[in-house]
C-alpha cells in the first residue's frame, strides 16, 4: 500500500503547487495554463471517443465551439445576470445532446467493415454544417469577425477563473474516469476492440456509442463554455476541423485510450506551441509553429505510438509483470 | 415437433451463384447434444452464422420455441438465449482474460449502463468470471491482455465466455480447431461438464470424429449444404454414403488423448 500513498501524496503535491501558481507566474503564463486546464477537458472528451469507443468524429469540434457561441450569444443578448448564465449553460447542454444523438443517429447506422470511415465523413459534414451556420447567422454570431462579449462579474478576475478552470478539469477528470469505469465504459473498450463479438455478447453496440458521443459531447461543450468565461471571445476557426484536429493531437501524443493522456498531451502541445511563439523574435520560422508540430505528429507516431502517457503506463505495467504474477485483473490503462 | 427449440425451415442461402446453405429444413429438440459433421465447404459455419443472426438467408425460416426469429438481430437471439462461439478465435485482444469474461457476465445479468458506478460495485461478476477462469484452468492469467494467450489459450477463453452465458442454445464453432492435442482433453471435459449440467442445448461443429462420438446424442452430417444423413454417431459411422462423402473431402480422425 506504500506505493499507493505516495501516489497520493504526489497528487496532493501537485494540487499544492498548481494552487499557489497564478500566484508566482506573470499574467501571460497564468492564462495559458488555464486554458490547458479547459483545452484538457476537451482532449479528454476526444478520448472517450477514439481512445475508448473506436470512434473517429471529425466534427467534434461543433460541442467545443457550439459551448462557447452559446455562451457569448446569451451573454450579448440577455445580459450577464446568474439566471441568464445558468440558462445559458442550460442551452449548452441541451444544444450538446441534440446534435450528438442526431449525428449518432446517421453516423453509427453503418456497422459494416466501412462505417469507421462513414463516421468519419458523416461528423465532418456534421461539423461543417455546425461552422457554416455560425459564420451564415452574422446578427448572432458576428460571422468571421469573431464574437467578443463581457462575462458575468464573479468569472472577470483572472486568478479567480484560473481556480474555476483548475477546479472545473479536476472534476471533469473524476467524472469522466468514473465513466471510463462504469459497466458502460467498460463495453465501449469492448465495441473498441472487437464490436461483433460486443454484439454477440448481447450488447446493443449502437446504443453504447450513442452514450459515449453524448458523453464527449457534454464534456467538450462544457470545456467550450468553460473557455469562453476565460477566453471571452469566439470565432469560426472553434467549429473548425482544425479545432477538432487539436483534439485528436493531445490525445495522440500524450497517450490515446489513457484519458489522463490528453491532460499531458494538451499541456505538452499548449506550451511547445507557446514557446515557438516566443522564439519568432530569433527566426521568423518559429512564427509558422505549425511546421514545427506537423513533424511532432509524424515523430510521435512514428515512435511514441501510445504517446507519452501510454508509453509511462506499458513500462510500469512491464515492471509489475515481472515483479509479480498476482492475481490482478484491472486493465494496465486503469 | 412440439419439443424442438429451434427449427429451419428450408433454409437457404447463396453466395452469388454458390449456394452454401441448400433447402435445409431440420429441427434440434430442447436438451439434446448434436453435432453438425461433414467436409470443409459443406455449408456448417454458414449454417450457424444464419441461426446466430450474422447472416440473413436468401429464402427459408428459422423457428426459435416456435417463433419466427428470422428477421431479428444477433443482439435480440442473444436476450433470447442463443449464444455461440467461434471458428476463429474472437475475443477482446486488449482487454484482460479476466475482463473478456466479466463483460458475458455483465451482459448476461443485464447490469445496463450505469454510467456513474464503477464497475467494481458488482463484486459477484468479478468473483464469478474468477471461478469461470478456474475451470478453464486459466486463472493464473487472468490480468493479461487476452492477446498474450496463446491459440490454445485462447480458444479456451473463448469456450469459457460462451459457457458464461448460459444460453438455452449453444452452438459450437469447432471448439477445438486448431488446438494443441494435449490440450484436447480439456475441452472434452468442458463439453462433458456443460452436457452434465443440462442447462443448454448444444450444437457443435467438429471434425475431431472420437470427441463426436463421446458426446453427442445425434449426428448430422451436412454435405454441399444439404442434409446428407443423420442418426446415432453409431449409425453415421456405419453409413456408407457418409464415408463416400468424406473421400476427398478430407475426414480428420485425429486422436484425442
Amino acid at each position: 500500500m506504500t506505493a499507493k500513498r505516495w501516489l497520493w501524496a504526489s497528487y496532493a503535491v501537485a494540487l499544492i503547487l498548481l494552487l499557489v501558481l497564478p500566484h508566482a507566474i506573470g499574467v501571460m503564463t497564468r492564462e495559458l495554463i488555464g486554458r490547458i486546464f479547459i483545452l484538457a477537458v476537451f482532449g479528454m472528451s476526444y478520448d472517450i471517443l477514439r481512445g475508448y469507443t473506436g470512434i473517429i468524429n471529425l466534427g467534434h469540434a461543433a460541442f467545443f465551439g457550439g459551448g462557447t457561441y452559446i455562451a457569448g450569444i446569451m451573454f450579448t443578448r440577455l445580459g450577464t445576470s446568474a439566471s441568464a448564465s445558468l440558462l445559458a449553460v442550460a442551452l449548452a447542454w441541451a444544444f450538446a445532446v441534440i446534435l450528438a444523438l442526431v449525428m449518432g443517429q446517421f453516423a453509427f447506422r453503418n456497422t459494416g467493415a466501412g462505417g469507421v470511415l462513414a463516421c468519419a465523413m458523416i461528423t465532418l459534414a456534421f461539423g461543417e454544417i455546425v461552422r457554416h451556420t455560425a459564420e451564415t447567422f452574422r446578427q448572432f454570431t458576428q460571422g468571421a469577425d469573431g464574437l467578443t462579449f463581457a462575462v458575468p462579474v464573479i468569472f472577470r478576475d483572472r486568478i479567480g477563473m484560473y481556480y474555476y478552470a483548475l477546479l472545473f478539469l479536476v472534476v471533469m477528470t473524476l467524472l469522466l474516469r468514473q465513466f471510463i469505469n462504469s459497466p458502460a465504459g467498460r463495453v465501449l473498450q469492448a465495441i473498441r476492440d472487437n464490436e461483433q463479438r460486443a454484439r454477440f455478447l448481447g450488447y446493443d453496440v449502437r446504443k453504447y456509442k450513442l452514450l459515449a458521443l453524448v458523453t464527449a459531447a457534454l464534456a467538450a461543450s462544457s470545456a467550450g463554455f468553460m473557455f469562453a468565461l476565460l477566453t471571452r471571445f469566439a470565432n469560426t476557426d472553434l467549429l473548425s476541423v482544425q479545432n477538432t484536429l487539436n483534439a485528436l493531437l493531445f490525445t495522440i501524443v500524450g497517450g490515446t485510450g489513457t484519458l489522463y493522456g490528453a491532460i499531458v498531451g494538451t499541456a505538452f502541445v499548449q506550451l511547445v506551441q507557446s514557446y515557438l511563439l516566443e522564439l519568432r523574435g530569433i527566426h521568423e520560422i518559429f512564427a509558422r509553429w505549425q511546421i514545427f508540430f506537423g513533424a511532432i505528429y509524424v515523430l510521435v507516431v512514428l515512435y511514441m505510438p501510445l504517446g507519452m502517457v501510454g508509453a509511462f503506463l506499458r513500462i510500469k505495467g512491464s515492471l509489475a509483470y515481472w515483479r509479480t504474477s498476482g492475481g490482478n485483473h484491472t486493465r494496465a490503462g486503469d | 415437433m412440439s419439443n424442438a427449440l429451434i427449427e429451419t425451415q428450408n433454409l437457404t442461402i447463396n453466395f452469388g451463384g454458390h449456394r452454401a446453405v441448400d433447402d435445409l429444413s431440420l429441427s434440434i429438440e430442447q436438451n439434446t447434444f448434436t453435432a453438425i459433421i461433414g467436409p470443409n465447404g459443406a455449408g456448417k459455419t454458414t449454417f450457424f452464422n444464419l441461426l446466430s443472426g450474422l447472416l440473413q438467408p436468401t429464402s427459408g425460416r428459422i423457428l426459435f420455441k416456435g417463433a419466427d426469429i428470422t428477421g431479428l438481430s444477433p443482439m435480440q437471439r442473444v436476450a433470447l438465449g442463443i449464444g455461440r462461439s467461434f471458428q476463429l478465435t474472437n475475443v477482446f485482444p486488449t482487454l484482460t482474460v479476466h475482463e473478456n469474461v466479466r463483460l458475458v457476465l455483465q451482459s448476461r445479468e443485464r447490469v445496463g449502463c450505469r454510467p456513474l458506478t464503477s464497475y467494481r460495485r458488482f463484486p459477484e461478476l468479478i468473483a464469478e468470471a474468477e471461478q469461470i477462469l478456474a475451470d478453464v484452468l486459466l486463472l493464473g492469467k487472468g490480468h493479461l491482455p487476452a492477446a498474450r494467450l496463446s491459440h490454445g489459450e485462447q480458444r479456451k477463453l473463448e469456450m469459457a465466455m460462451v459457457l458464461a452465458m448460459r444460453p438455452q442454445l449453444l452452438l459450437l464453432d469447432e471448439p477445438t480447431a486448431g488446438m494443441a492435442l494435449e490440450e484436447v482433453p480439456v475441452m472434452l471435459e468442458l463439453l462433458t461438464h456443460a452436457k452434465a449440467r443440462g442447462e443448454s442445448t448444444i450444437v457443435l461443429i467438429e471434425h475431431k470424429m472420437d470427441l463426436v462420438t463421446k458426446l453427442s446424442d445425434r449426428v448430422l452430417v451436412l454435405v454441399n449444404g444439404a442434409l446428407l444423413t443423420e442418426g446415432t454417431p453409431a449409425e453415421v459411422a456405419k453409413n456408407p454414403d457418409v464415408l463416400k462423402a468424406y473421400l476427398g473431402g478430407g475426414i480428420r480422425r485425429e486422436a484425442t488423448a
